[in-house]
């Protein structure tokens, strides 16, 4: 039987429906950081509010890589939905926390994939993922390392206004 | 046209000649791209069939499949849902494009 299936897509469709989710991840990442940039435009740190419009767009970017990797393999990406934004934060230490934990569980993410894809023999998706798996190293490392100038800074007198100053360090 | 897969109440042809398949739902046959096989999975693959065994979560016990760009419309039973889930998970492992067993979740 000739393989029109094949012909047509070049993944797995277990490969897909991951993708799909990690779609779904990167767009609520993305909301997330815009919801981040409105608590610090509203509380004074406008510096790291640029930051998080930065976050915004780059998480976006990754979702539309994803997406546009679905269609040239002849899959079927899922515009996602996005609900359940938190827009509240005690504060700036608690905005970049929250940001470390939403890196690690992207990480944790595409790792999954990409075992997945192994196992799968789905090499395709597997080297898509090189990429991703980088990239996030990197993001890891730049939270960690606010969140390290945070400690050393201190948030008592003019320790916040000198956090945000910081962050400006952090955007290319 | 081969089959590529028969359920109890559906069957997936695939046609070399017209690069395409066909699904037997019994009153007609629908014919489809690998897109529109696709789509088919995931709004198969979406229905919660736990919904049809709760009163308040689905009434009827019926389910409203569009299909196609809207171009068809089915309404399917708990059986008929049932039937088709098992048919796509099948058929995409008969196509090669899944593994034997279903692990990942939409």
């Amino acid at each position: 039987m000739k393989d029109i299936a094949r012909q047509s897509m070049g993944i797995k469709v277990e490969s897909m429906d991951l993708l799909n989710g990690q779609i779904k991840m990167e767009a609520h990442a993305s909301a997330t950081y815009l919801a981040m940039a409105s608590w610090c435009e509203q509380n004074g740190f406008f510096t790291s509010a640029k930051f998080f419009y930065k976050q915004a767009e780059e998480e976006r970017g990754h979702m539309m890589k994803i997406f546009e990797f679905l269609i040239d393999t002849g899959g079927n990406p899922l515009s996602p939905e996005v609900t359940g934004i938190n827009h509240d934060y005690s504060s700036i230490v608690d905005v970049f926390e929250s940001t470390l934990e939403h890196e690690v569980a992207v990480t944790k993410s595409i790792h999954n994939i990409v075992k997945k894809a192994r196992e799968l023999g789905d090499i395709a998706t597997e080297r898509f993922l090189d990429w991703f798996v980088l990239e996030q190293v990197e993001e890891e490392n730049t939270i960690r390392d606010i969140l390290d100038m945070i400690a050393v800074t201190g948030t008592e007198g003019v320790g916040l206004q000198m956090i945000d100053n910081q962050v400006a360090n952090w955007m290319e | 046209m081969n089959v590529v897969y028969q359920s109890t109440y559906y069957t997936l042809y695939q046609s070399v000649k017209e690069r395409c398949f066909y699904v037997d739902f019994g009153q007609k046959m629908v014919r489809m791209s690998l897109c529109q096989l696709l789509s088919l999975r995931y709004k198969v693959l979406s229905i919660s069939i736990e919904d049809h065994f709760d009163g308040d979560l689905n009434r009827h016990g019926f389910e409203v499949l569009m299909l196609c760009n809207k171009e068809h419309l089915f309404v399917l039973n708990t059986l008929e849902v049932l039937d088709l889930k098992q048919l796509v998970d099948h058929s995409f492992v008969a196509l090669g494009l899944s593994e034997e067993r279903e692990t990942a979740s939409i």
